[in-house]
């Protein structure tokens, strides 16, 4: 048959697995290969869906790089927080979309995370427009903060500039990786882009210019649901 | 009049209606830049040159012109244009992108998908200004399009789009509309009646003045020269399925005909207080409709006559509230796209995502007795200081999710919602607190087109019409 891998194929499929291609892939044929095809990093958060159920309990993966990268730096951004927290908080609870969030420092980069139902730009503009200039705080002390405060002021380059650091999601579905990577990339969609034998190379490519990224769209014990309808379900008011 | 704004610097259409009975769209690409800035020049020279004037929001006097002329421009237009990149650069996301690119988010999508639309909006590269002509004769549309197309150096006409009342302000699905708009406290409407919602701050419509976000501002594209006391609109060609729209109600009425709980929708005899007589399922209908709407066909609101649409005349049908338990349903189409003071899930967003509507009919009215294959529907402009944080945001979290009461989520807006009748539904409430679930709603409107375009202040088109290089 024509589809029988031949032994060069089969070579190169257990390369993977060999200790030696691995450290020379790394150093040297992927930033060569990255070189050769460039690739851009995917707009972070999800896609907007036609599915209803896959418009509520969207996942927000900020991560955002200190400007001081020592444990002062960190212990900064721990206190911005700890200052802000009663603001930033009535602020979640204002914007009513807002199903959980928490801050994490991890490395030099100070996180936030939340679960989220809708239009992403319609949760962070009501946020801003509720607590004002209080996230500035946060905001002042990472990497290319200082462009978009006052965020009051500032609203669409801020909205922008948190769609720029909320990370990837890597689509559960292979193909949808390989369809993202070609809309990214300005291609019309092609028939390579549903051979699943690219996706390795699709993905090592996509990680070599989006260090981080998450993995999938997240587990939920009840999909589908907005914060609404489960604050109502449990009487707990909306 | 406004001390705030000098009104020769707005274009006319923005902040006031001009209620001509017809309109014509231009759609044109600019076929060369230097000509084309001339144009830009030359509309806003107030001189007679031959070419016709923007209209400005300037007192008319005691004579109302035959015609008014008004331009937007897409950002591809600015960029024909040669607005550099730096200016380019400081326009929003979603302008930038172009209302083709937001589909799945406003609901385009199946038939409604951008890629179907009709030339030229298949073209959205292509689509660099819209002119519209407003007269109350289609002899003086046709006069002021030759005026403004000329002998075709400036831009090429793409294609044409006319609008036309038939019946004053009622719309194809037989309903009484253009009832109520934003009020601002700079601007004096007479035609506008207190409607019982706070008056909007002038950036709700106009870039660089305050919002309804209380210490917030709109980010006005620079330089100011062309940013300031311009606005956005989002355009769109709706075309709306009457015949499919008179269907569905014929078999919600026969649904509701045999529900046990008939008689809690229509108590024996109350027929009589709708449409001056109806028959029960006749009746029905027009009960259907109007909780889709939000409205009685001829205007008057649920949430103030929710029993029948049979009230002394002038009465204000602007001047309610959904507070408390509102008789008019959660999802309805009204209440869907303006919250007003009711309860919604975000909790500072009730006034901040208000829209001026301006728009009419497209196509011949459609009569019953002789059904016929022929288009028709609506040509709005939902104009607003900030596409994303109005038009969008409307669309997506309130229109079509129904994010904003718990009792909605997961359905679409009964009349203009992306709805497929396997799926959709919308509840029919009843005044023992329950509801019935009307299903099967297809989708009654499709859009066929739109863009979203720039509307600049007569300063900011003569800036445009000034750009060398």
């Amino acid at each position: 048959m024509a589809d029988e891998p031949s032994w060069f194929e089969r070579w190169v499929d257990e390369l993977l697995n060999n200790d030696r291609f691995q450290r020379l892939a790394a150093k040297i044929l992927v930033p060569y290969w990255a070189w050769r095809t460039a690739v851009k990093p995917q707009p972070g958060g999800p896609h907007f869906s036609m599915q209803p159920g896959d418009n509520v309990m969207r996942m927000m993966n900020l991560v955002m790089p200190l400007k001081d990268k020592s444990p002062v730096g960190r212990a900064k951004a721990a206190l911005a927080i700890a200052q802000n927290k009663d603001e930033i908080y009535a602020g979640l609870d204002n914007v009513g979309t807002v199903h959980f969030a928490r801050f994490v420092i991890v490395a030099d980069n100070i996180c936030m995370f939340s679960v989220y139902d809708g239009d992403f730009t319609n949760y962070i503009r009501d946020f801003i427009a509720t607590i004002g200039s209080v996230f500035d705080a946060v905001v002042g002390l990472v990497e290319g903060g200082d462009a978009v405060i006052p965020s009051e002021r500032n609203i669409e380059a801020f909205i922008d500039w948190v769609h720029a650091h909320d990370l990837y999601q890597v689509p559960d579905l292979a193909t949808d990786l390989l369809r993202d990577q070609e809309a990214v990339n300005g291609a019309q969609p092609c028939t390579a882009g549903n051979d699943l034998r690219l996706l390795p190379r699709a993905l090592i490519l996509q990680l070599h210019v989006n260090s981080n990224v998450s993995l999938g769209s997240g587990y939920r014990a009840y999909p589908g649901y907005s914060v609404a309808q489960v604050r109502q379900q449990l009487g707990i008011g909306w | 009049m406004s001390a705030v704004f000098n009104a020769a610097d707005l274009q006319g259409n923005i902040v006031r209606g001009y209620r001509k009975p017809r309109a014509r769209y231009l759609i044109l690409e600019v076929t060369n830049r230097e000509w084309a800035r001339r144009w830009l020049t030359d509309i806003t020279s107030g001189r007679d040159n031959g070419l016709p004037q923007i209209t400005s929001e300037a007192p008319w006097g005691d004579t109302k012109p035959d015609s008014c002329f008004n331009i937007g421009l897409t950002y591809q237009g600015l960029r024909a244009l040669g607005a550099p990149a730096a200016s380019l650069a400081t326009f929003p996301t979603e302008f930038i992108e172009g209302m083709n690119a937001r589909a799945v988010k406003l609901g385009d999508t199946g038939a409604s998908a951008a890629e179907l639309w009709p030339f030229p909006f298949n073209h959205p590269q292509r689509v660099h200004l819209i002119a519209t002509i407003y007269a109350d004769a289609p002899a003086e549309l046709d006069r002021i399009q030759n005026l403004a197309i000329g002998d075709g150096r400036a831009l090429t006409l793409l294609g044409t789009r006319d609008g036309a009342g038939f019946n004053g302000d009622y719309v194809h699905f037989g309903y009484l509309d253009n009832l109520t708009q934003p009020r601002f406290a700079e601007v004096h409407d007479p035609d506008r009646y207190a409607d019982g919602q706070p008056m909007a701050p002038l950036g709700t419509v106009l870039l660089g003045y305050p919002t309804n976000f209380e210490g917030l501002l709109f980010r006005v594209p620079q330089p100011e020269r062309l940013g300031l006391n311009g606005s956005f609109n989002a355009f769109r060609m709706l075309q709306q399925d009457v015949a499919g729209f008179e269907a569905y109600l014929d078999r919600a009425a026969d649904d509701l005909m045999a529900h046990p709980k008939l008689d809690e929708v229509l108590p024996p005899g109350a027929e009589a207080k709708i449409g001056g007589g109806l028959s029960r399922p006749a009746a029905l209908r027009e009960l259907v409709a109007a909780h889709l709407c939000g409205r009685w066909r001829n205007g008057l609101p649920l949430a103030l006559y929710p029993d029948g649409d049979q009230v002394p005349s002038d009465v204000n049908m602007t001047n309610f509230d959904y507070v408390g338990a509102s008789r008019c349903p959660v999802g309805a189409h009204i209440r869907r796209c303006n919250p007003r003071g009711g309860q919604i899930v975000q909790r500072v967003a009730n006034n901040s995502r208000r829209l001026i509507r301006r728009g009419l009919p497209y196509g011949p009215a459609y009569n019953p007795a002789h059904p016929d294959g022929q288009e028709r529907g609506l040509l709005g402009n939902f104009i607003g200081a900030n596409l994303g944080a109005q038009f969008e945001a409307m669309a997506c979290d309130w229109l079509n999710l129904g994010l904003q009461d718990p009792r909605v989520t997961g359905s679409n807006d009964p009349l203009l919602g992306a709805n497929d009748p396997l799926t959709s539904w919308f509840d029919l409430p009843l005044r023992s607190g329950g509801s019935i679930r009307l299903r099967g709603l297809p989708r009654f409107v499709t859009t066929r087109g739109g863009a979203y375009t720039f509307l600049p202040s007569l300063p900011a088109i003569r800036h445009l019409g000034a750009l060398t290089d």
